[in-house]
């Protein structure tokens, strides 16, 4: 059993006299069921909105730090009583600065507390990249922001790269490519994003690659206004070489009027199709974001059960846009499943008549993020947030799902 | 907090302008308990977590009240973040 790895990890963080560790470590030490506990310091309102998970989630302890100022000892027995035999404690917060104070306090009280830097900032910022599939011809990355659980793929094949669904921060990616002796040739969005910024117009600019984006989606929904950015229009049937790769643009309208998959064919006959937010592992995209929950619900039926099974294979790997859970990867903390296991296994894929299934979808919908409208308007370069803002805007898990 | 800020007579100021969480709310405290029960601080801080640490600090303390919450904007443009906080025991 790997059980004492990661707390030997935060143990000998401490016995070198550290005294935080960094999201990337946490990340990884949570790769392996754990001993640790988490002890969150934030407000409850924050803490119930989102907070750590990993697909082993460790033991978590919520505990606002002003308990930590009010009743000390009080708040430190109740730490106490669930860290015994020095059970390594991982103390976060919002940005890392009451969470430092609190660990400093169980230090001083003889537990094994270490701060994480930076705190859900840093947490939420965290990309965690691994490779797909690497063949001589061609290469695939999964780049997937955990605190989101949003999942963007990068394409590289004979010094060529694509981006689907590029995150907010693209110079990650840029340092990706780099490695790879990669040029970036093609910026692709499955749709304009409701749930997260993306980086594809500001890469565009950076590196002269084209970004794509289905001119349905060139327009905001509830503005009811074009875009302001420099975007090259998708159509169904196009098709783009990368490489030893050849990409099919599929229209796949439900979730947004202008949703398309990217079927991408390699020469080893293996298929990839990144569905953004048409298929999930788990679900598929709700209609509603744009408003439009009734009229778009049965366009969903279409496409997945007209559009989809005609034109994926059903040996295509299926790389989807987000997840709900980190429960829905694979063992080699991959978010992709072959289509005709996806049938199988995707419960909310069992229906066979469009009633039921639009009936199914609009009972299932879950609570709009206000922000959603906003962030829209952002990603079609009709608002141009601050960092700060912007953080606000893309806070906490995407919502771009189904309930239940 | 119904209370109208305008009406509500201060007694002490404490500045914490520049420090980030959780020193708004430590030296918070210790200067509400140099105050006597029924006075009230008025914190300004620049810190914009600092307005849910102080909702939660209220509701978690025994001897405060927050009494109100209120934005202002700063010479240099950036937002103060005012609390207005009783001492009640």
């Amino acid at each position: 059993m790997s059980i004492a790895l990661p707390a030997a990890d935060v143990v000998a963080s401490q016995a070198s006299g550290r005294s935080e560790i960094f999201v990337h470590e946490l990340y990884a030490a949570l790769q392996q069921p754990s001993n640790l506990l988490l002890l969150d310091v934030r407000n409850e309102d924050e803490f119930q909105m989102w907070r750590i998970e990993t697909r082993h989630t460790p033991e978590t302890l919520h505990l606002p730090y002003f308990f930590f100022l009010e009743e000390e000892e009080k708040a430190i027995a109740q730490v106490r009583a669930r860290a015994t035999n020095g059970r390594p404690i991982v103390v976060v917060c919002a940005k890392g600065g009451a969470s430092d104070y609190v660990a400093e306090r169980l230090r001083e009280a003889g537990l094994s507390a270490i701060n994480l830097a930076g705190g859900m900032v840093e947490w939420g910022d965290f990309y965690d990249v691994r490779p797909v599939m690497e063949q001589p011809d061609y290469r695939i990355y999964q780049v997937d922001r955990v605190a989101r659980g949003c999942v963007s793929w990068v394409f590289v094949s004979r010094g060529e790269a694509a981006i689907v669904d590029p995150l907010r921060y693209g110079e990650r990616y840029l340092k990706l490519l780099e490695e790879q002796g990669a040029q970036l040739k093609l910026l692709l969005d499955t749709h304009a994003h409701a749930d997260h910024i993306s980086s594809g117009p500001d890469l565009a600019e950076l590196t002269g690659a084209a970004y794509y984006l289905h001119p349905y989606d060139a327009i905001h929904p509830f503005d009811m206004l074009p875009a302001r950015m420099k975007y090259a229009m998708l159509h169904d049937g196009q098709r783009f070489t990368l490489g030893a790769l050849q990409v099919e643009v599929i229209h796949t309208p439900g979730h947004t009027l202008g949703q398309v998959n990217f079927l991408v064919t390699a020469p080893d006959g293996e298929a990839f199709c990144c569905t953004g937010d048409n298929l999930f592992i788990e679900s598929f995209g709700r209609p509603d974001l744009g408003g439009q929950g009734e009229r778009w619900a049965p366009v969903v039926y279409d496409t997945i059960f007209g559009v989809v099974k005609r034109r994926v294979p059903d040996h295509a790997w299926i790389l989807p846009g987000h997840y709900a859970s980190p429960a829905e990867a694979n063992a080699d903390g991959l978010y992709m499943k072959r289509l005709e296991d996806l049938w199988r296994d995707n419960r909310s894929l069992h229906f066979t008549e469009k009633e039921r299934f639009v009936e199914f979808v609009l009972s299932h919908l879950p609570y709009m993020p206000p922000q959603y409208v906003e962030i829209k308007r952002v990603n079609i370069g009709l608002s141009n947030p601050s960092l700060d803002e912007a953080d606000e805007l893309e806070l906490g898990k995407n919502i771009c799902a189904l309930s239940g | 907090m119904t209370t109208d800020v305008a009406t509500i007579q201060v007694h002490q100021e404490l500045d914490v302008r520049g420090l980030n969480c959780p020193m708004p709310l430590v030296k918070a405290r210790q200067a509400i308990l140099k105050l006597d029960v029924g006075q009230v601080l008025k914190v300004i801080s620049t810190d914009r977590g600092s307005v849910k640490d102080f909702q939660g600090w209220a509701k978690a303390a025994n001897n405060v009240a927050l009494l109100a919450q209120s934005e202002e904007a700063a010479p240099d443009g950036k937002t103060l973040y005012l609390h207005y906080v009783q001492r009640t025991k």
